[in-house]
């Protein structure tokens, strides 16, 4: 009888623990989701020493840094290597006329209010959070993004306000 | 616990959350999406605004405005602080006009009636089978040699636009554009042409006066351009340049505006001419008049004395006397008339009655008093004042004259007396063209309907009426691309004219509305010095004129001199008080419908915004109410948020009570705005309509509907009231919440001026 409690709340542990498990995982493990045109990294920023904010045009201007327009691909893979199978999905986005649905990889919840430009105006590089993207073939998470992570980075540059709670709940 | 069971906890507890996170990670949708721009806008940075200057048109008086767009949205209005009539404010109406833009109610593309008329069953058609079928059946008007048959209903269009479609409507042969709008000022426009002979609306310069009386003019909310005329009013009584000037209101309800009055003469309804020309007696006979005149005036003025003033007006002898004394010797001193005296049988000679008063006190064409606004710049901003009016229209549709309406934005179905039975009449019109963008209870009458842009999409401009004295001219662009399938009027009467041929094609030389727009102003650049001195190339002016928001100049203002004279008077001064309809035995209150500062003539009854402002005097919500004095709700056996039953000789309404120290215990009042039959989600069926049991008196000299012209009864019905208010207590309950100081007197001595 004993015996049979025992193992009834180790199945309910288990059972829940999956289901924290299930919800949790994003936070924890490097999200690399696969993205509807094989894109790499490594080739365009590493290779080919593209600049990121060549593509990404907003990061400093703006909080988001802005993912390619598809104007901009289109500008150097009218000419470039347009046999690709890759190639060819994005020309057949662009015949379409439809911007590509990429899946987010850093998403950050709607009560931070994250700013790319305070960041790159303040002299980080993008690969302090994002990573070294520039060898990467598909974009992985490296960072949690979680407020610990924020705050330790806040307190290792001295950023003026760091700690404040304003600073990015707003 | 043993160690054993706990270690067998733990660990199940791990191998679930690690194997938890696997299974997540594997079989999770991979989450948001990251839509990238196809192509990016130039001046588009995410997150950030832009802010484009225009013009408001949630009501005529036509305020610059500046909108806040970001990531290509509507954001935010607010009034722009170079634009001289709204100077960086904007009422509560121009704020909410982006619920208008983003109505999920809105007309979406051009549809064809499918069921019964007003039945709103609608089919969706393409914008060229759309112009067709109203090309064919305008063709097939003037093939039978009835080019004349065609109506267009429509408020004053501003500007470039207006002239247009006139332009549209004299080629193709007709002469009858029915400009119509619940509060169009037409008694207005008409009175000053009758005494002054000016055209334009005059400036009222509230901002440099030291004395006004207002006869029943609601500028805080709704008068005439509130905005200008609230910011002047503040000038006026805390600039400091001139010293707090004193403020008078006459009319037999607390609105806003007398609220914040230091008198209010809650004169009996319709006696407001009398009271105002027995001023003018006063003033007359003080011998503060100088003119060469004078006898004339005496004699014009004679029938209206103290008593006789007294006693109809119910106010008393001394305070009359007291009134006139400072009018005239607080100067300068102004007189305004709003619909608390223009709004009766007689509304016109009320009018008039006003200017005689600012004449015979010395305040016509002087800082601080009325003056004439000059329109050369537009060739006479000329709305029409004595032209056909909507009962023109609806008389016209009864006989079967009408063979085609165009109708836009406006809504006589609701906006008309219910006696006047103005949808009835536009039953019998053939065919209806709608080119509103909502569907009112007037669009719901029409066969087809081509829904036209609203301010945020179209360009268009207005030559601002009332302007401040000098000429102002506002630009509209649109700040967003539009969000339905709808089109700019404009184009659509080019498209229209175009393909119907002959002359009205003729008249249409651009191909859009937008290119019209800039080829029109470049003739206002040649012609106007100011304009052309002001930048070396049309094109620079242009990028300028659109980032400023328009083109004024208050060195073009000029000094006119006003008068008004006996002799084209006479005739609009009567000893008479308004006539209402309703024996005084069987209907004892005086009915007063008026525009509350959300709803106007019920334009803005469907946006949720305006819906839940608490209204400034009552606070309800979502709501309308009749208002009726304490002592009467007492006698009525009447309690706050009562259900009454406001009956009339024509009609009944039901609405909740309000009780309101703030109104005559012989009248009532119920705002204008609400029960919608049709007009979207947010606007129908809630409250109390008082334009339905009003008869359809009018003042036959300008086909203005008299708002104030029935009386009513009153009585209380079972069912419970629903009234939504957001105050508890109309009064202070002896907690000292407003204090008063007693002066003593030690203010006498220095009364001078």
């Amino acid at each position: 009888m004993k015996n049979l409690i025992v193992n009834f709340i180790i199945l309910v542990i288990f059972v829940v623990t999956l289901g924290v498990g299930y919800l949790i995982a994003d936070q924890y493990i490097g999200r690399a989701p696969e993205q509807p045109i094989n894109f790499s990294h490594k080739i365009h920023a590493g290779t080919n020493e593209i600049p990121c904010m060549y593509c990404h045009i907003y990061a400093e201007r703006a909080k988001v840094s802005g993912a390619p327009n598809v104007q901009r691909c289109m500008g150097c893979h009218k000419i470039i290597k347009t046999e690709s199978p890759e190639i060819k999905k994005l020309a057949g986005y662009w015949e379409r006329q439809e911007p590509i649905p990429w899946i987010k990889v850093h998403n950050l919840p709607d009560h931070v209010d994250f700013t790319h430009k305070r960041h790159i105006k303040a002299g980080r590089k993008c690969q302090e959070c994002h990573g070294p993207v520039e060898t990467m073939d598909r974009v992985t998470r490296v960072a949690s993004l979680k407020m610990g992570w924020c705050l330790k980075c806040h307190a290792k540059y001295n950023v003026k306000n760091g700690r404040e709670c304003w600073t990015c709940h707003i | 616990m043993k160690r054993r069971y706990f270690l067998k906890f733990i660990g199940a507890g791990g191998i679930g959350t690690g194997l938890g996170m696997l299974f997540g990670q594997a079989i999770k949708p991979p989450g948001a999406k990251l839509i990238p721009y196809l192509i990016p806008p130039e001046d588009v940075i995410p997150g950030l605004a832009n802010y484009y200057a225009s013009l408001c048109t949630q009501c005529p008086a036509g305020c610059g405005v500046l909108v806040k767009i970001m990531d290509g949205r509507a954001k935010k209005v607010e009034g722009n602080p170079l634009h001289p009539v709204s100077g960086g404010k904007l009422c509560v109406r121009g704020q909410a006009g982006l619920q208008a833009l983003y109505n999920p109610d809105r007309v979406q593309g051009p549809m064809r009636r499918k069921g019964a008329r007003g039945s709103t069953s609608f089919e969706p058609i393409s914008w060229e089978e759309a112009i067709g079928e109203v090309t064919t059946r305008l063709n097939d008007l003037s093939a039978k040699g009835e080019s004349d048959k065609l109506y267009f209903l429509t408020p004053e269009l501003g500007g470039h636009l207006g002239k247009l479609a006139d332009d549209f409507m004299a080629g193709y042969g007709s002469s009858n554009t029915i400009k119509y709008d619940l509060f169009d000022y037409r008694n207005l426009r008409y009175a000053n042409r009758a005494s002054m002979g000016i055209k334009a609306i005059p400036h009222y310069d509230i901002e440099n006066t030291k004395y006004l009386l207002s006869f029943g003019a609601d500028f805080a909310s709704t008068w005439l351009s509130p905005v200008g005329m609230s910011r002047g009013y503040g000038e006026m009584r805390q600039g400091g340049h001139t010293g707090r000037g004193k403020f008078v209101q006459v009319e037999p309800r607390l609105s806003l505006t007398a609220a914040n009055a230091d008198e209010w003469v809650p004169a009996k309804p319709g006696t407001e001419a009398v009271l105002a020309l027995a001023i003018a007696k006063e003033i007359v006979d003080s011998g503060h008049y100088k003119g060469s005149d004078l006898k004339t005036w005496k004699k014009l003025l004679s029938p209206f004395g103290l008593s006789y003033a007294s006693e109809v007006t119910d106010v008393d002898k001394k305070r009359i006397r007291h009134i006139a004394k400072e009018f005239m010797s607080t100067r300068p001193s102004l007189a305004v008339g709003g619909e608390g005296i223009s709004g009766y049988s007689n509304g016109v000679s009320g009018l008039v009655a006003v200017n005689i008063l600012n004449h015979v006190a010395g305040n016509l064409g002087i800082k601080g008093g009325v003056q004439a606004n000059s329109n050369d710049l537009f060739g006479g901003n000329d709305a029409d004042t004595v032209g056909a009016g909507i009962q023109t229209l609806i008389n016209a549709a009864k006989e079967s004259k009408v063979g085609l309406l165009f109708h836009y934005n406006n809504n006589p179905a609701f906006t008309t007396p219910g006696s006047a039975k103005a949808a009835d009449a536009l039953k019998n019109v053939p065919f209806i063209v709608s080119f509103s963008s909502f569907l009112d209870e007037t669009t719901a009458l029409s066969d087809i309907i081509l829904p036209s842009h609203t301010s945020f999409e179209d360009w268009g401009d207005d030559f601002t009426n009332p302007a401040p004295g000098f000429q102002v001219a506002t630009i509209m662009q649109p700040v967003v691309s539009s969000v339905y399938k709808t089109r700019s009027l404009g184009d659509i009467f080019i498209g229209i004219g175009k393909a119907v041929g002959g002359t009205a094609k003729a008249k249409m030389p651009n191909d859009t509305f937008a290119t019209h727009l800039k080829a029109s102003w470049k003739r206002l650049y040649a012609k106007d010095k100011g304009m052309s001195a002001s930048s070396f190339t049309f094109e620079t002016f242009w990028r300028e004129t659109l980032a400023r928001g328009g083109w004024w100049n208050e060195k073009s203002a000029k000094k006119r001199k006003l008068s008004v004279s006996t002799r084209s008077v006479a005739r609009h001064v009567s000893k008479e008080p308004a006539k209402f309809e309703g024996e005084s035995s069987k209907y004892p209150l005086y009915l007063l419908p008026y525009a509350q500062a959300g709803h106007l003539d019920g334009r803005g009854a469907n946006i949720p915004w305006l819906q839940e402002l608490p209204d400034p005097i009552t606070s309800v919500v979502w709501d309308s109410w009749v208002e009726i004095n304490p002592k009467t709700a007492k006698r009525l056996g009447v309690k706050m948020g009562d259900m009454a039953e406001i009956e009339s000789p024509f009609g009944k309404v039901l609405s909740p009570v309000y009780v309101y120290e703030g109104i005559r215990p012989d009248t009532v009042a119920i705002p204008i705005g609400q029960v919608h039959k049709l007009y979207g989600r947010y606007a129908e069926k809630r409250g109390a309509n008082p334009l339905e049991i009003l008869p359809s008196t009018v003042d036959t000299r300008t086909e203005v509907y008299a708002l104030n012209s029935t009386r009513v009864r009153i009585a209380k019905v079972s069912r419970p009231g629903d009234l939504v208010k957001m105050d508890v207590y109309t009064d202070e309950l002896g907690r000292g919440i407003v204090q008063t100081v007693p002066t003593g007197g030690q203010f006498k001595k220095s009364s001078h001026h």
